[in-house]
């Protein structure tokens, strides 16, 4: 059972991932477009469009291909503007009922990736955990007020850009790091972040969204008993993170996500992060799969 | 002796930090990296010998690395109870009385700001001895060329996470050549393979930090 109000991005479109980048790289456009109707048949809201670092012109005749297939809205998933471009204007909104695709992602150090709105009105994930300095270079966001002041700054911007602005025409990331090596605390600092997001009344509506499978990498897919660890800690965040707005996840339509009775010991491992500091996190992670 | 590199290797294995520490369970309230280091130095245990005891737990934990039988939380474990012995040896690494066994500087590539792949193996190639220059993320050529230049002999690392920043890596792999033509290069990271190592030039490439560390064990032995 899918969980109710969760918007899935379908992730399997990455040239990040081994077995589709081996379908790329072979030109193998059947398997890719399998790969789109299993994630259209199992429930994906949209689906993600990431190929890496090839051409723009490969990037506009995947997305062309794509929409023969599936009345699913795209996710153009690149940082490169070139790609974004191409891949926007391939893109014909009226195979998608209507509906605008997603361009992931805009960040403080490539706002200029705003100006293709104006040939193809998107929907944006605007990166959170990263602001620029004052010569323009990337720096990464320490804390929640931080990440944000940075969600703030975009929120701020975004009506001069977007046509008829409301809130919901926007998608935040406020970024999700593998829990498996995170002594720097960064599950807490993405927990209140989400909680500040929340507590805005001025961004009332707007979509929350992280790469949920990045949260459980590097970690076993078992507990010593059996049970799934990666479904299960991702769960946990979701039934966490929900009642405070989060509503997307760039994620996969395989994975069983749950919301978690209070006593499940996934949850309870989460909530338990939240008070402890350190590599003291990363043995709470262990204990919990161990 | 054997029985204090034996001592230390088993606590850095399992990522026995210190007494206080309640992990690993089953070794709660036994003494920690840090104390048997301390009381070794104590009663006279050469620092080599810590040292030892450092790599023979680090080189296990890597090995079960690489065969997927403990995960990265583990390695960060192991890590973290072998900075605990380092702590003790770094009066005697400054002194010169304990020798590193090389340098490796390590960074992640421009345009990149992930540093996970980069931390541990950063941490497992210092457990093996190396002194580590880390140059952290978002790292130019030119940074890597003037460490490289500032520690003569050194091995150099690269990192990308992110298939966007592999063409840095090759940027960079083309300007630490032409600059120092000398140097062993080491890549690493998620979207990185052999095919790409062998196509950028690059020295050698592992999918984990323990065949870095077997290799640069090759190179000192030739």
């Amino acid at each position: 059972m899918p969980i109710e109000g969760l918007k899935i991005i379908g992730e399997s479109i990455n040239d990040s991932i081994p077995s589709t980048r081996q379908l790329f790289e072979t030109n193998d456009i059947e398997g890719i477009l399998e790969l789109v109707k299993m994630q259209d048949e199992r429930g994906a809201a949209c689906i993600d469009v990431n190929v890496g670092t090839r051409s723009p012109g490969f990037m506009a005749d995947i997305v062309s291909q794509i929409q023969q297939i599936t009345t699913k809205p795209l996710s153009i998933d690149t940082p490169d503007i070139e790609i974004a471009a191409a891949g926007l204007e391939a893109y014909r909104p009226d195979l998608a009922n209507g509906r605008k695709p997603i361009l992931n992602s805009i960040s403080q150090s490539r706002l200029e990736m705003f100006e293709l709105y104006k040939t193809r009105p998107f929907i944006p994930i605007l990166l959170t955990t990263e602001d620029v300095n004052e010569n323009g270079e990337p720096v990464m966001n320490k804390t929640a007020m931080e990440t944000y002041q940075t969600a703030k700054k975009f929120m701020n911007a975004a009506p001069d850009i977007i046509d008829d602005f409301s809130n919901d025409q926007i998608i935040l990331d406020p970024g999700i790091v593998p829990i498996g090596s995170d002594s720097e605390g960064n599950f807490k600092r993405l927990m209140e972040t989400i909680q500040l997001i929340h507590e805005d009344p001025g961004m009332t509506g707007v979509n929350m969204s992280v790469g949920l499978s990045n949260f459980t990498v590097m970690l076993p897919q078992k507990c010593a008993d059996g049970t799934p660890v990666r479904s299960a800690l991702e769960s946990a965040f979701l039934t966490m993170a929900m009642p405070l707005g989060f509503n997307m996840i760039i994620g996969s339509v395989k994975r069983n996500y749950q919301i978690l009775p209070e006593n499940h010991s996934a949850l309870q491992c989460l909530t338990d992060i939240l008070n402890l500091e350190g590599f003291d996190i990363i043995t709470r992670v262990i204990t919990f799969y161990s | 002796m054997q029985n204090i590199i034996e001592e230390i290797a088993i606590r850095v294995e399992k990522g026995k930090v210190n007494k206080m520490s309640p992990f690993p369970p089953d070794m709660k309230d036994q003494d920690g990296a840090d104390e048997i280091a301390a009381a070794a130095l104590k009663e006279g245990v050469k620092p080599d010998t810590l040292l030892e005891g450092c790599m023979l737990g680090m080189d296990r934990i890597g090995v079960k690395f690489s065969e997927n039988k403990v995960f990265v939380p583990e390695l960060l474990m192991a890590a973290k109870a072998m900075s605990a012995v380092m702590k003790h040896l770094q009066p005697f690494l400054e002194s010169g009385e304990v020798k590193h066994r090389g340098k490796f500087v390590i960074g992640t590539v421009s345009g990149d700001l992930h540093d996970i792949g980069k931390n541990l193996a950063a941490m497992t190639i210092k457990g093996n001895g190396f002194e580590v220059i880390d140059l952290g993320v978002d790292v130019p050529s030119n940074k890597f060329i003037q460490a490289i230049q500032e520690n003569p002999g050194c091995f150099v690392g690269l990192s990308a996470l992110l298939t966007t920043t592999m063409v840095n890596m090759e940027k960079s792999v083309r300007d630490i050549r032409e600059n120092c033509p000398d140097t062993r290069i080491l890549i690493g990271g998620a979207p990185v393979n052999q095919d790409f190592c062998q196509k950028i030039g690059a020295d050698f490439y592992s999918a984990d930090p323990q065949g870095a560390v077997e290799f640069l064990n090759r190179m000192r032995a030739n």
